[in-house]
């Protein structure tokens, strides 16, 4: 099985295959719905501060008591950002549910990859060692967090103008 | 009283962080049948994540879901409103110790719908949906609880069905919309529950006493026709493409009435769900 810790290299990511398991570490951003806009504004206004995006994973989620799971990508304001994300540094974007052509497309150019993992909540949480609000706190649990895991499940869904859908 | 509030908490404790033996038992089943090595993967993930929830207590999925609650009575047992509020009373206390996720809508009837008057922090302010009320032959009072989350939500259909007297065609229409919906639902496998009713109260009324009362060990002609329909799909664990895209099919169909016309009430349930524990509270 394929061990991927954060920062993602160029390379790393550029070895990646559609279809692959990998087990993933280190620290990691969450952004869903509500924080990815406004994340991408930040982006656009060069006002990013301490967010260092450089070869980082996104795991569309919400941070609550209850845990983490993936939600669905395809959601509008998720996967339109997908782009401007990989621009910005983003290497991994990581939720659930089958992404556009357009999409795989535009990651391919931009060497990022699409992965999804199952919503398996409690084991997450065994493997999730610390986390903390990143930005926007007052989304409260769709705030963008970080968090440090170790050994998360996932699939790699999309690379290289690949998919698994 | 106090004693139906503790046992209603323990039952939404359990149907929130625990699998079933035979829901175990059918995944084991469903594993050695996959023939796709990621689908498998996958469905081993949600084996040890169940076992990881019952173990710490904590939620099997982060949507922690809306309570439903069934409760049965037997003939000569009563039930009082001092009853049925120990049930929600116990009911917010486990929402409270899962915890669940705080998601209740604030506000009035217009905040409520555009979400403009915030989130309550408070786990069970994530009232109970309507209580439905059910009749047995056994001589106690039983409470179902279940958890019901929002994808199979948004993937859940109750419609007419025009039925041409025969019973495939029904079969039909439910395997079409679950063709169009169970792809997108991301977190499969799923559990296909079914009610058909005579309207569309009844047929979601008997879509959660299928939910409540189905076994992954005992399913009629008709649930396995639904399910290897389903399975054709190949969408698989996850979406990824496998054999195993449904474990089961549990299917509860009502009394009907003279007509050209049945209501089917279908919900793709997630990998997780029916996420249902039940209790005895007097015998």
């Amino acid at each position: 099985m394929k061990q991927l810790t954060t920062p993602l290299t160029e390379e790393a990511v550029s070895r990646l295959k559609t279809g692959e398991r990998v087990l993933l570490s280190g620290k990691i951003y969450t952004a869903r719905d509500a924080a990815i806009p406004k994340l991408v504004e930040l982006i656009k206004e060069d006002r990013l501060g301490d967010l260092d995006l450089q070869g980082q994973v996104i795991f569309h989620t919400a941070v609550s008591p209850a845990g983490v799971g993936p939600t669905s990508s395809n959601k509008l304001e998720i996967e339109e950002n997908m782009g401007i994300l990989s621009d910005a540094g983003i290497k991994m974007h990581l939720g659930k549910g089958k992404i556009s052509e357009k999409t795989i497309k535009i990651l391919e150019e931009k060497n990022a990859v699409y992965a999804v993992m199952a919503p398996v909540t409690a084991l997450l949480e065994s493997r999730t060692l610390a986390r903390r609000v990143a930005a926007f706190p007052e989304l409260g649990m769709e705030a963008m967090h970080e968090l440090e895991v170790r050994d998360f499940p996932v699939i790699i869904a999309s690379a290289r103008g690949t998919s698994v859908y | 009283m106090e004693q139906i509030r503790k046992i209603a908490e323990k039952t939404l404790l359990e149907a929130a962080t625990t699998f079933r033996a035979d829901k175990n038992k059918i995944y084991e089943e469903c594993m050695k049948a996959e023939s796709s090595a990621n689908c498998r993967w996958i469905m081993e993930q949600i084996m040890e994540n169940a076992a990881t929830a019952a173990d710490r207590q904590s939620p099997l999925c982060d949507d922690t879901g809306i309570p439903h609650i069934l409760l049965e009575l037997g003939p000569g047992r009563s039930l009082s409103g001092e009853m049925i509020e120990a049930v929600r009373a116990g009911v917010a206390d486990g929402l409270r110790k899962l915890p669940g996720r705080p998601m209740a809508v604030m506000g009035d009837d217009s905040q409520r719908l555009d979400q403009s008057g915030g989130l309550s922090g408070d786990p069970a302010a994530m009232i109970p949906a309507p209580i439905q009320l059910l009749s047995t032959e056994e001589d106690v009072i039983r409470l179902y609880i279940l958890m019901q989350g929002g994808g199979p939500e948004i993937r859940s259909k109750t419609y007419r069905v025009f039925h041409k007297h025969d019973v495939s065609v029904i079969i039909d229409n439910i395997a079409a919309w679950a063709a169009e919906e169970v792809g997108k639902l991301g977190c499969t496998p799923c559990t296909m529950a079914v009610g058909i009713g005579r309207s569309h109260y009844e047929a979601s009324s008997l879509m959660l006493q299928a939910m409540a009362k189905g076994r992954y060990d005992s399913q009629s002609p008709m649930e396995q026709a639904i399910t290897d329909r389903v399975n054709a799909l190949g969408v698989g664990a996850l979406g990824l493409g496998g054999d195993i895209t449904t474990l089961a099919t549990f299917l509860k169909v009502g009394p009907q009435r003279a007509s050209g016309v049945r209501i089917v009430c279908m919900r793709p349930c997630c990998c997780f769900e029916p996420r249902v524990a039940c209790s005895t509270l007097s015998r």
